[in-house]
């Protein structure tokens, strides 16, 4: 889930700290801090985030383009200047155009924004804004709620008496409501000073930047893992289930499908599972790609050395096109494959599926499905010939059944004209014959339409008058046999016009 | 789509009063004269269909969609009136096909017109419609029961969709009234029932039909709220084409459906075979199959267009021609069925059948740029097609750092093949909801317990597992994991068993890992030791599964045990490493033994049974304590063996061998001269150093 950080750079932020001390600060000092502490944070722990930096006050500029590059950012946070006043709803439009330029309008989002709760006066201010939402025109639409899903994080560098002095407080919630309200404003806690912006910046952290730690079991064998990017928790129906479903930590391997078989499943989310030596204190995610120092058989060295079951397991699904089935939580499941990233790099992922018990129909049930070695007979086949997916519905869908649909007059001309085919080419063409006339018979009963079951019998008539004198003489029994019947059929007595009844044959002997 | 929205319930009311028998005043023209056959013909007269035809057709169009795109949990009921109503189906599952309510609607037949208008009203309908809309439906009673406390979270909204010929706007008004009573009147009455449920919310589609050429008596009504329990809204349609443009309209507003034309499909003409045109197909899907569009606004400018009345649009997605039948993991966002807006078509039945033989289209969506972007997917799964939304952004998890590089990343003999062969094993099928485990358990947790029995030891490289790389140890490996062994299991792994003994005996090479060791690695017997206290570590694991789990442990620690000459064998080449006597190895090992072998020849070795019992006699010389107690237990297992004395089934099953093996040939003179499946070779030159080597030797008796 990339971030965007979008610092508020206007003039308000250079509103000197009052501190006992001899230095002085300003807000956006301590903004800056607690940024530089979140990229750090970062940048070992959550390495694989792409982070974005735009600065705002009336206009706004794109600082540093999405990166894992963290040195980038807390370098640009080091040459930031200061500007007029604040204007968030033009720095809003920028995000949106900046997240949906790289990423699309799917891909989740987080934006920080930072700022001191001071938001601006007269037009452009976040209360002015706020104020005339209604009067937005279509062209001009206010930018939140973004289209791409959002979690909105305020860093207001300010505590929460300061900004319910004025109406600032009010505006940042409504902000976040209309974002979806999916985030949180985060407010000083104390005097504005080093250590509480800190503690501020950690509550973000602790919220929004933890690594997902899970233990990945396949039965005894098990490997500890980062996931990432965090699964997020997930509300199917609010109604029925108002209660957001989470990832367990412990992720269960239930058994093993060929990718054939499960076939580019649906999938709400895709996630990195990245092996880690807990004993360490830090984190392995990412070192390897970027530490190509080594300069001492370094902890991570040795991890690498010692056998892991993630590394295992990667290598078998790849070299046999398989993919894992996994377990997340209750009635929850997903799938673990490798993935390449180039013909080099490859990697194992996990995507999950939409909660519920049967997220792919062509699978079943999850919970109803067994080891193979319970079969009598191996449903593969000895040399993995067959497959026993995908499974069949218990009803054909209507377009592979022949279904009867005369809305367009085409339709009804074309079965017509099949069954005067067929009626040409007796007694041949038995068997087709009767099957179309049965369908259309069938139909024009469900229908009602028995005016078209009269008009039949009397083209079947007229064929039989038109039969060449070359004609087999079954052809004209079978025609007229076939018209009587329809004849029968369309006075609606229940003995002739039943559903399930068909018209068979005429039975005749000519072989003497 | 919440689950239980209108949208879960829907009831077709269609008016069976002999108005509706009138024709709609559109006439087909089903005989089309080809001109060879022109002549002298007179054409058949035009049909045309009543007004309850049209209905019925579009209803059951409409039905068709629906159950396409949802075959579950969305439910129609089928309500006919006249004088008085017909339910035609109830909410249960299996009676949710066009073919049941086709074959229901064949009973009912077209409008009687002689029958008495005054005792005919749609109200008989609408009522029943009201009262089935209370009747608790199988997915309702399902979630009522998994949610318990929490039941009332289980909502009872629906929709009556209704067919009819009004007669004024009044009529429409009285209708409505009716319903809105009728929902008061049985909410009371659910309120008492366990089966019924009081009505939320209830939709009322209205659609007045009337015949071509007549004006409507009843106008046009955008939905309005009648009462916080129903809402009503109110279409004037004519009978035929417009009512299945307007009940097309209304399947997509009503379950959230969107249309998508697949444009540029190759198809050969049916006249001449060897050329092809390209043409088109729309399907119907649910709308969030295009949220990508909707959200980035790009829905006008990617080939969108606006169709007939103005009130549907599809977007058009480009057919790439597929290549060979790759198999590959599409990032795939969303799956959806679909269901082609003409199903008869030429052009939609060859792109089905296309598609329902296994073949997969991707789709590419047509930009003002010219770049190419293929977005969808179009894919049969089991008879069933579904449009897949592909990802076509950008990736946040690019350039991740390949797992060579982290935990694990260095080490380079991982048994990627063995574990792909686990895999293999543990593949999922389907089991049936109906066959049902004496153990009461799930299939998926029976696939868990097989992993968990698999994986009880199972080392991950090569270099650490010596049995694992031994094509000899295979059977036993692959038995002794299974939850129960039958008695000609056991008898496998015991062959397993003694066939390493043999090798053990033989001396025959085992393939020890010698990485990190220097030199050339553990001594022979050293390796042996290795690999027996593997193979016991493993079995050891499953013993306590069954009584013939244990068996099988019981033979390993009874047979590293023996013969005793081994363990003899070996603290003897122990003691004579510690000599430094390392050369003529065989020579005196050969002599060393002899007086052993002398005393079981005295004992007879015709009677194995004897030899047995040697053998037993010749235990408390192992070191390994644990001999005993497993004897008990084999003892147990086989009571009938214990007048006998102690027998082992390694004497039993090799006497079974022997005996069968001696009658089908001539047995080696060797082997028949052996002691214990030994025979000195190049005895004749021990003669000549005038060594006595005739007691090896049967013939020498």
């Amino acid at each position: 889930m990339p971030t965007v950080v979008l610092m508020d750079v206007s003039l308000s932020m250079t509103r000197p700290v009052s501190l006992d001390g001899s230095e002085e600060f300003q807000r956006k000092n301590l903004a800056v801090h607690g940024l530089n502490m979140l990229f750090e944070h970062m940048a070992s722990n959550y390495r694989m985030e792409f982070t974005a930096l735009m600065a705002f006050s009336s206009l706004w500029e794109l600082l540093v383009p999405f990166t894992r590059d963290y040195n980038a950012l807390q370098e640009a946070l080091g040459n930031l200047e200061d500007y007029d006043k604040t204007c968030v709803e033009s720095a809003l439009n920028g995000v949106s155009n900046v997240v949906q330029q790289e990423w699309g309008s799917a891909c989740p989002c987080q934006v920080v924004l930072v700022t001191d709760g001071s938001l601006g006066i007269g037009k452009g201010s976040l209360r002015h804004s706020l104020h005339t939402l209604k009067h937005h025109g279509d062209d001009k639409k206010f930018p939140l709620p973004f289209p791409f899903p959002t979690k909105l994080f305020i860093m207001s560098v300010a505590n929460a008496e300061e900004l319910q002095m004025t109406d600032a407080m009010d505006n940042l919630e409504e902000l976040l409501r209309l974002s979806g309200g999916d985030g949180q404003i985060f407010t000083m806690e104390g005097p504005l000073c080093m250590k509480n912006v800190q503690a501020m910046f950690g509550r973000l952290i602790d919220h929004a930047y933890s690594p997902f730690h899970a233990v990945l079991h396949c039965g005894n064998l098990s490997s500890d893992v980062q996931v990432f990017p965090r699964p997020e928790p997930i509300v199917m129906d609010e109604e029925v289930e108002p209660m957001p479903r989470s990832v367990n930590t412990d992720l269960e391997i239930v058994g093993f499908i060929e990718i054939a078989d499960i076939s580019s499943p649906p999938v709400i989310s895709r996630h990195l599972v990245l092996p880690i030596n807990v004993n360490k204190e830090v984190d392995e995610v990412g070192t390897g790609a970027t530490d190509e120092l080594e300069e001492e058989p370094s902890a991570s060295q040795m991890a690498g050395k010692s056998p892991n079951f993630c590394v295992l397991l990667h290598g078998s699904l790849k070299v046999e096109g398989m993919v894992a089935l996994v377990q997340l939580g209750p009635e929850w499941y997903g799938m673990l494959y490798s993935q390449a990233d180039s013909k080099k790099k490859s990697n194992l992922m996990m995507s999950l599926f939409e909660p519920g018990p049967d997220p792919l129909p062509w699978l079943g049930k999850i919970t109803h499905l067994g080891p193979i070695s319970e079969a009598a007979e191996n449903p593969y086949g000895e040399d993995d010939s067959k497959s026993p997916f995908p499974l069949q519905p218990p009803v054909k869908r209507s377009y592979a059944q022949n279904v009867t649909v005369w809305i367009k007059a085409s339709g009804l001309q074309t079965d017509v004209q099949k069954i005067l085919r067929n009626a040409r080419k007796l007694p041949d063409k038995t068997q087709t014959f009767y099957k179309e006339l049965n369908r259309l018979r069938k139909a024009a009963l469900a229908f009602g339409f028995w005016e078209l079951l009269k008009g039949m019998a009397d083209l079947l008539e007229r064929e039989c008058t038109l039969l060449p004198d070359s004609a087999h003489p079954d052809a004209a029994f079978q025609l007229s046999h076939a018209a009587q019947q329809l004849k029968l059929a369309s006075t609606g007595d229940s003995q002739y016009a039943a559903f399930d009844h068909n018209i068979a044959p005429m039975h005749t002997d000519f072989s003497s | 789509m919440k689950m239980f929205s209108v949208s879960h319930k829907t009831v077709f009311v269609v008016d069976h009063c002999p108005y509706m028998a009138e024709s709609s005043r559109q006439q087909v023209e089903c005989d089309v004269l080809t001109k060879s056959r022109g002549q002298g013909v007179i054409p058949l007269a035009p049909v045309s269909k009543s007004l309850w035809t049209c209905a019925v057709e579009c209803s059951m169009e409409y039905c068709r969609i629906l159950y396409d795109v949802y075959p579950l949990h969305k439910l129609i009921n089928y309500i006919v009136s006249d004088s008085e109503f017909h339910i035609l189906n109830s909410w249960r599952q299996e009676d949710q096909s066009t073919h049941e309510l086709m074959s229901a609607l064949a009973a009912v037949g077209p409008p009687n017109p002689r029958e008495d208008p005054e005792c005919c009203s749609i109200l008989h309908g609408l009522v029943a419609a009201v009262e089935s809309l209370c009747k608790i439906t199988e997915l309702q009673h399902e979630r009522r029961t998994t949610l318990m406390d929490t039941a009332e979270r289980v909502a009872n909204r629906g929709r009556i969709i209704c067919l009819t010929n009004a007669k004024s706007d009044t009529h429409v008004r009285m209708l409505e009234d009716c319903i809105q009573e009728t929902i008061l009147e049985q909410n009371k009455l659910a309120a008492g029932s366990d089966r019924l449920m009081a009505i939320q919310q209830c939709d009322l589609v209205l659609i007045h039909i009337h015949p071509q050429g007549d004006d409507a008596l009843v106008s046009d009504r955008p939905k309005k709220e009648i009462s916080p329990l129903l809402t009503s809204e109110v279409h004037s349609v004519r009978a035929g084409r417009h009512l299945a443009t307007k009940l097309n309209i209304l399947v997509q507003q009503h379950f959230d459906l969107a249309s998508t034309t697949i444009t540029n499909i190759p198809m050969k003409e049916e006249q001449h075979a060897n050329t092809s045109a390209n043409y088109d197909v729309e399907l119907l899907h649910h709308r969030d199959a295009h949220l990508e569009f909707f959200k980035s606004g790009d829905l006008h400018m990617a080939g969108t267009s606006t169709r007939e009345n103005g009130l549907k649009e599809t977007i058009t997605l480009k057919w790439c021609t597929p290549r060979t039948n790759s198999i590959e993991l599409h990032y795939c966002t969303g799956a959806y069925r679909i269901s082609p807006t003409d199903v008869n078509s030429r052009p939609s039945s060859c792109l089905t059948n296309f598609l329902l033989n296994g073949r997969s289209v991707l789709l590419e969506q047509p930009r003002k740029s010219g770049s190419k972007v293929i977005s969808h997917m179009l894919s049969s799964h089991g008879g069933e097609i579904f449009l897949h939304v592909l990802n076509s952004n950008r990736s946040t998890l690019e350039d991740p750092p390949s797992i060579s590089e982290g935990c694990g990343g260095r080490v380079t003999d991982y048994r990627i093949t063995d574990f792909g062969e686990f895999m293999r094993e543990n593949r999922l099928m389907p089991v049936s909801e109906s066959s049902h485990d004496p153990s009461g358990k799930l299939p998926v947790e029976r696939a868990k317990g097989q992993l968990e029995r698999h994986t009880r030891y199972w080392p991950m490289i090569i270099s650490q597992t010596t049995i694992f790389n031994m094509q000899a140890v295979v059977p036993l490996a692959n038995l002794i994991v299974k939850e129960t062994l039958s008695e000609e299991d056991v008898l496998t792994c015991q062959k397993t068993v003694y066939n390493l003994v043999d090798m053990e005996r033989k001396n025959d090479p085992l393939p020890i890992s010698t990485v990190g060791s220097r030199g050339k690695g553990p001594k022979r017997d050293e390796q042996y030791r290795i690999m027996w206290n593997e193979l016991e570590t493993l079995v050891k694991t499953h013993a306590g599964a069954t009584d013939r789990h244990q068996r099988v442990l019981d033979c390993i620690i009874a047979c590293r045990s023996k013969p005793p000459e081994e363990e003899e064998r070996k603290k003897r080449g122990r003691k004579r490493e510690e000599r430094e006597d390392k050369t003529e190895k065989n020579g005196s090992k050969d002599t060393d033994d002899k007086s052993w072998q002398e005393s079981e020849r005295l004992k007879g070795l015709l009677d194995k049974e004897e030899q047995e019992s040697e053998v037993i006699k010749d235990s408390p010389d192992s070191p390994e304590p644990l001999n005993k107690k497993p004897r008990l237990c084999t003892e147990e297992v086989q009571p009938p063996e214990r007048a006998k004395g102690p027998v082992s089934l390694l004497t039993m099953w090799s006497n079974r061998i022997t005996v069968a093996n001696s009658r089908k040939h001539q047995e080696f003179v060797g082997r028949v001269s052996s002691v214990n499946n030994k025979f000195e070779l190049y005895q004749q030159l021990k003669d000549e150093n005038g060594m006595d080597v005739h007691e090896n030797g049967k013939a020498s008796r």
